[in-house]
């Protein structure tokens, strides 16, 4: 049994089979003994579907060391918005006659959060729950790379934005000194907020890029869309030091898909499903299905 | 004249000499920093704008990179209010920085 927790993420192009992939894997590692703490993080959210049954953000026990949940996009979005307009309205309270409030009207129209409160999401669950395996099911392509890209995205414009506070600082401080003979002490809370959010980025980012704790695993179909949507994925990754675990090539069904498959995905380690020839519903199906395929979830 | 009456006209002089010297020496450092602090104001605008800058169409960082600041920067947002009055004549507020004209 592993140690440290492991973040296990599913990603791919819309409808390969990631939601039926991480559940099965999930029910492998769960058999295995670990404590398997299954997120759904895809707005459409299969993994109700596939068990039957209710799931929501609560952690719902659905089998022996099972957990599953679903990430509320919506409502962390929502969440996060109120508690900033709520912040800024504090802050700005006496600034009223500067019409400040027509800022904080804008904010509840913010784009590009969702990827903020998926984050926002995944690191709630990995810091609020114990398990061994934290197992992601991603949403589709677009919002997963975003997802991945946030941290050191963020951290690009932390840096460079706290470089010009310090020459702002040093500026101030030369100001007070000449003008008043003294130093200034006084902290910036402009500084101090931009050290704490590259703190979290950085924390994230460090837990992102670490190989033996965080395993992502991309899932294919034998198809030209889905391998040029991977390989994109893949570069994207490889961008921000993120290096894919597994390739797994799902629903396969002719043996020449295999010699294209590792074609296209050289240097990586390629994994083979079959398609199935009934419909992965309900947690005694799926246990089926894992035995009749067990070996092939040994990679995990 | 008394050795008291003496005493408080020297003080006085003493204290006028020194009301000039503090007067002079805090317009002398006043003036040392007019342009660094006229530089450390531009700063302060321009690390709004790059922060708010989403609000007037320019690029900008992560949306909660620049939501997080925001309770944090009310004076950088009050001199890019006051920046609009003299937006219009960025000479003008050159040449009066340079005493020119």
């Amino acid at each position: 049994m592993k140690s440290h927790p492991i973040n296990m993420f599913f990603l791919g192009k819309g409808g390969v089979g990631k939601s039926t992939l991480s559940a099965l894997s999930a029910l492998y590692l769960a058999e295995k003994g670990n404590r398997v703490y299954l997120v759904s993080m895809d707005p459409a959210h299969n993994q109700a579907d596939i068990f039957q049954k209710k799931i929501s953000q609560k952690p719902l026990k659905v089998d022996n060391n099972l957990l599953i949940s679903e990430i509320n996009l919506n409502e962390l979005v929502k969440n996060y918005l109120k508690q900033v307009e709520d912040n800024i309205n504090n802050a700005y309270r006496y600034l009223t006659a500067f019409n400040l409030e027509q800022y904080t009207t804008i904010i509840k129209y913010s784009p590009g959060i969702e990827e903020y409160a998926l984050l926002l999401g995944f690191n709630d669950i990995v810091s609020q729950f114990t398990a061994n395996y934290f197992i992601f099911d991603m949403p589709p392509t677009a919002l997963a790379v975003k997802f991945f890209n946030l941290p050191s995205l963020s951290m690009l414009w932390l840096e460079k934005l706290m470089q010009l506070r310090h020459e702002i600082i040093k500026k101030r401080q030369i100001i007070t000194k000449v003008k008043f003979g003294k130093k200034e002490t006084e902290t910036d809370k402009v500084l101090q907020q931009l050290t704490t959010q590259k703190e979290f980025y950085n924390r994230i980012q460090n837990t992102f890029q670490n190989e033996n704790t965080t395993f992502v695993n991309i899932v294919v179909n034998p198809d030209e869309l889905s391998y040029s949507e991977s390989q994109d994925i893949i570069s994207s990754l490889r961008n921000i030091n993120v290096k894919p675990k597994d390739i797994i090539i799902n629903k396969f069904i002719k043996s020449e898909h295999i010699e294209k498959s590792d074609a296209r995905f050289a240097h990586l380690p390629i994994q083979y499903f079959t398609q199935m020839n009934y419909p992965l519903i309900g947690i005694d199906t799926l246990k089926r299905c894992l035995h009749e395929n067990y070996d092939h979830f040994s990679f995990l | 004249m008394e050795y008291r009456d003496k005493k408080n006209a020297y003080n006085k002089i003493i204290n006028f000499i020194k009301d000039k010297w503090e007067l002079l020496d805090q317009s002398l450092r006043t003036q040392a920093v007019d342009v660094i602090e006229w530089e450390y104001e531009e700063l302060q605008h321009i690390f709004g704008l790059l922060v708010l800058g989403s609000f007037i169409g320019l690029p900008a960082p992560p949306m909660q990179i620049t939501l997080d600041l925001m309770p944090a920067m009310e004076k950088e947002l009050l001199l890019m209010l006051e920046k609009v009055d003299t937006a219009a004549g960025p000479l003008s507020e050159l040449f009066s920085l340079l005493k020119i004209g």
